[in-house]
């Protein structure tokens, strides 16, 4: 069995899945397992081995040679695909089961299966053109994914924006790609650091793989999208399509030659990201919403590491940037695995109360003890804090900044900005976590909807199961897949890293610690429970204060718990309030709403459409039908394409 | 073997040393208002007392209620053992424990902030939020504290960082991390650990349902936290690292003693500040930290 066989087992499970799902869910299931199986013991090896898979059958595929080709950064990406792919194809023959949505499920396991298989062809593809191809087929079937529910129009409007920002998003790809097979006279994709003038193309680049990866002011697609789409899409949508902008970057910025100014560029905006994500993040009460957000910051986070990697790079190789580096990667693992956990999670909320709003749910835990505690690891995880994996790759790109730091370098003064940016972005998703986990779980039920839910079942709690373990995983022994990033970081930029001699982190000692806390924690809860157990509990209502008919209601609500944060950043967040307050002696009715808008989508990108809209408006009046004038347009025409030949001097 | 002991030696002194600060804070703010004040040993009858009682579970809470507590105290203890003492170390100390030490406090945080939120009230709703606002913009002084101690030390392991003395910019520092350590461990001027009103509280209405063993590793946790951010801010500003073990230790208690008596003055001729001027004053804390760092930068390029 060799690599190029157990791929082509993933294609054919994927392909098979494609042609089942209409008549049977069942084998489209295991068809599409398989798939992801064999995907991820193909992305193993070749991560274990360190080798590169390349393969060219000498065959024509629309007037180029098929090529295709696997390398550590792409095993390092089909891995997670894998691993994401086979957790929410599970969820969903649940949570999209026929009998919920008889119509719009099977289709959508048709589109599902297109978009793994071309995302997967997107790792794959060493030849520019196929690359736009399979890149634009998957952001097709992504649109029919997210538009699973065209009934309602929120649905019908995020699907839309999606696709608008994708292809604003492709044309970018487009003249990246033909501006390089133009200056290179092929379409074939490969390291190329030798030719200098390449360089400004990363610009093209940047922002087309930018919006597929929702870096701050590009991002205006992703909240609606992620929100919007059915809970297992949206969890492959943040935990994987948008890292394929970031496999793009991570890529392009390893082949390409850079401009200088293209590391400092890319760690500012990462920066941006991560802090402007979360706190745009608490501004919202939509579950899902909320989440969408993060996976702004955390694209952030991944950005200031790849762009103090690029700084490295272009100054003499500093073993600073290649930590910064390994912890930009692992952190792509970590988003996807805890972000997809979450989406997951959110979906079975969703499924049992039929609402994202978090300020009518509460007190959660108790019908769905599994959902809460998984979600609560999730939370843990995407906070940064130990002993889970979103701490092991945020203290990575930390170590990296700080050694820029005291290396007196050029950069010091940038890392010590994003060290301080990356504190108070991990304080502010930590206080956002406890905020969803406080409103949807614990306290008491907010309305009735909340009061009646279900657990969901073990087909939707599996894969929560595993991508928590996974989580878990990474944060308990960090060493173990250590080897796997130094492949990848070393498949970046070969002539640079030798993944043999990556800076060393103390990962064995973290691990350890981390067992520690997590055992010791565990214990520690135990005895405690055990002694109030032994002291006596008695029951009573919680204490407010004295007041004697308290109500669900008075529970703190997302707003007004993320109130004081949400202050701070007025500036940008622009809040819109609503306020009718008590007046008179024996005030009748008060009502206070606050909601927070998509400032860049409504300030910025819709006021500028409007501007265009109206001057093709204004440009129209010279269509109006009359022939004389038309005769007249002829003339001009033809008179300024005769001033244009004799002032061209015709020879 | 030694390693164990060593562990074992370091953790009882951190266990049984912290309930002592806040009894010594009590007793100067009492001495400076003309009272007599509860005995200095006060908070471990306190929580002798908490130990042995009955608890009181509101209807509302879920098994997060008894386990933030205990996970907290794990992580304030975990934390501790990142913290060297003068020239004999940390118990365990590597490559970037400092960042390992800023998170594992936040841990605690989030643990007994889901804790509290678990009791559906309004008052720990509102202290959470308080909480764990502030504690952004303590959090951003304290990495930069920890910025500038790299930038001294060329290091990320508290061990190397908090050796030498903070040099020129050491005053700097010390204004800044009192500041951070009078927020993170909810002291007026940023909350009123004595407060009779809920509405006007931070900490302490966060942990208000909360009854018998479950408060008292609360309690503790708080103290021990509290002793942390004193030894941290002694060992960054003082050259501890390079006495002899005695006299570090003297050193350490002394400066401790002194820390705790400020705490105590701060609480006695200061009011508690509104809480739209709490933001304003943990800026001025990391502002302090930013031009400590910059000292440091200064004094370090050759």
């Amino acid at each position: 069995m060799t690599p190029g066989w157990l791929l082509l087992i993933a294609g054919g499970g994927l392909v098979a899945g494609i042609f089942s799902a209409f008549k049977s869910p069942r084998v489209w299931l295991a068809a599409t397992l398989a798939g992801a199986g064999a995907g991820f013991s193909v992305a193993v090896w070749m991560l274990a081995g360190g080798a590169t898979w390349d393969w060219r059958p000498g065959f024509i595929l629309g007037v180029e040679e098929l090529h295709l080709q696997l390398d550590g950064v792409g095993a390092f990406f089909l891995i997670l695909l894998s691993i994401l792919g086979g957790a929410a194809t599970l969820y969903s023959s649940e949570y999209w089961s026929d009998k919920n949505h008889p119509a719009s499920a099977p289709p959508g396991r048709a589109w599902w299966n297109g978009m793994l298989l071309n995302m997967g062809f997107v790792l794959l593809c060493a030849n520019g053109l196929h690359f736009l191809i399979v890149w634009e087929i998957f952001t097709v079937c992504a649109y029919f994914l997210v538009t699973r529910e065209r009934q309602r129009r929120a649905a019908r409007a995020a699907g839309w924006l999606y696709l608008a920002a994708s292809h604003v998003a492709m044309i970018f790809l487009f003249a990246f790609f033909a501006l390089l097979a133009a200056r290179t006279g092929s379409w074939e994709l490969g390291p190329m650091r030798d030719h200098p003038g390449l360089a400004p193309l990363f610009w093209l680049a940047l922002v087309g793989f930018g919006i597929k990866a929702g870096i701050f002011p590009l991002h205006i697609w992703l909240p609606s999208a992620h929100a919007n789409a059915p809970s297992h899409v949206s969890a492959i949508m943040s935990g994987m399509a948008i890292k394929m902008g970031i496999y793009g970057l991570v890529r392009f910025t390893g082949w390409l030659p850079v401009p200088d100014s293209a590391g400092w560029v890319v760690a500012a905006l990462g920066v941006v990201s991560a802090v402007l994500g979360v706190a745009f993040a608490l501004g919202q009460h939509d579950l899902k919403r909320l989440l969408a957000y993060h996976s702004v910051e955390n694209i952030g986070i991944i950005l200031i590491g790849l762009g103090f990697a690029m700084i490295a790079a272009a100054h003499g190789n500093a073993a600073w940037g290649q930590l910064a580096l390994a912890g930009a990667l692992l952190h792509v693992w970590n988003h996807g695995l805890f972000k997809a956990l979450l989406f997951l999670g959110s979906g079975s909320i969703l499924h049992a109360t039929g609402t994202r709003e978090m300020s009518r749910l509460g007190g959660l835990w108790r019908a769905m003890p599994w959902t809460a505690s998984l979600f609560a690891l999730g939370a843990t995880a995407i906070a940064g804090l130990p002993p889970l994996n979103g701490f092991v790759s945020e203290w990575l790109v930390y170590l990296g900044l700080f050694d820029a730091v005291s290396a007196h370098g050029t950069a010091a003064f940038a890392a010590i900005f994003a060290a301080v940016a990356l504190g108070i972005t991990g304080a502010l998703a930590l206080t956002c976590f406890v905020k969803v986990c406080g409103v949807v779980f614990l306290g008491l039920p907010r309305t009735e909807i909340a009061a009646h839910v279900h657990e969901c079942g073990w087909r939707m709690r599996l894969p929560m199961l595993a991508l928590g373990a996974a989580c878990a995983a990474i944060g308990l022994a960090p060493v173990l897949f250590w080897p796997a990033l130094a492949t990848a970081a070393a498949a970046w930029q070969p002539a640079l890293i030798n993944a043999n001699a990556l800076p060393s982190a103390p990962l064995v000692t973290l691990g350890a610690f981390h067992l520690a806390l997590a055992a010791l924690a565990v214990l520690a809860a135990a005895f405690l429970w055990q002694r109030v157990r032994q002291n006596g509990v008695s029951r009573a209502g919680t204490w407010d204060c004295g007041y004697a008919a308290p109500t669900p209601r008075m529970q703190y609500t997302a707003g007004s718990f993320a109130g004081i944060i949400t202050g701070w950043f007025d500036w940008i967040l622009r809040p819109q309030r609503h306020a009718h307050l008590p007046k008179g002696n024996f005030p009748a009715h008060a009502d206070f709403a606050e909601h927070t808008p998509e400032t860049v989508l409504e300030k910025v990108v819709e006021p500028a459409g409007a501007l265009v809209l109206r001057a093709s408006l204004a440009v129209r009046h010279l269509q109006h039908g009359r022939v004389q004038s038309y005769v007249f347009y002829l003339l001009l025409g033809l008179a300024a394409l005769a001033i244009l030949a004799v002032m061209g001097g015709a020879k | 073997m030694m390693t164990a002991l060593d562990i074992f030696l370091r953790l009882a002194a951190w266990l049984l040393l912290a309930p002592l600060l806040p009894g010594l804070i009590n007793k100067v703010k009492a001495w400076v208002a003309g009272r007599r004040g509860p005995p200095v040993l006060q908070l471990y009858f306190d929580l002798a007392k908490l130990w042995r009682k009955g608890v009181v579970l509101s209807t509302a809470v879920s098994p997060a209620h008894i386990i933030g507590p205990a996970v907290a105290w794990i992580a304030i203890l975990a934390a501790a053992l990142l913290l060297p003492v003068g020239p004999a170390g940390a118990a365990l100390s590597f490559r970037g424990d400092a960042l390992l030490f800023v998170y594992l406090l936040a841990f605690a945080r989030f643990s007994i902030a889901l804790a509290a939120l678990d009791t559906g009230s309004a008052f720990e709703g509102m202290g959470v939020a308080r909480e764990v606002s502030y504690a952004v913009l303590a959090e951003a002084a304290i990495i930069t504290a920890l910025l500038t101690l790299c930038v001294q030390s060329g290091s990320v392991s508290l061990a190397t960082m908090l050796a030498p003395a903070a040099g020129a910019g050491a005053a700097l520092l010390a204004a800044g991390l009192f500041g951070v350590l009078l927020a993170e461990n909810c002291r007026v001027p940023f909350d009123d650990p004595n407060t009779h009103l809920e509405l006007t509280m931070v900490h302490e209405a966060m942990v208000l349902d909360h009854s018998g063993p479950p408060l008292a590793a609360i309690l503790h946790g708080a103290a021990l936290k509290l002793l942390l951010f004193a030894v941290l801010l002694t060992e960054a500003v003082l050259p501890l690292g390079k006495l002899s073990l005695l006299q570090a230790i003297g050193a350490l208690g002394a400066a401790v003693l002194v820390i705790a008596v400020a705490v105590g003055l701060v609480e006695s001729l200061l009011a508690r500040l509104a809480f739209r001027r709490v933001p304003l004053l943990l800026t001025t804390a990391f502002l302090f930290c930013l031009f400590a760092l910059l000292v440091a930068w200064k004094g370090a390029t050759p």
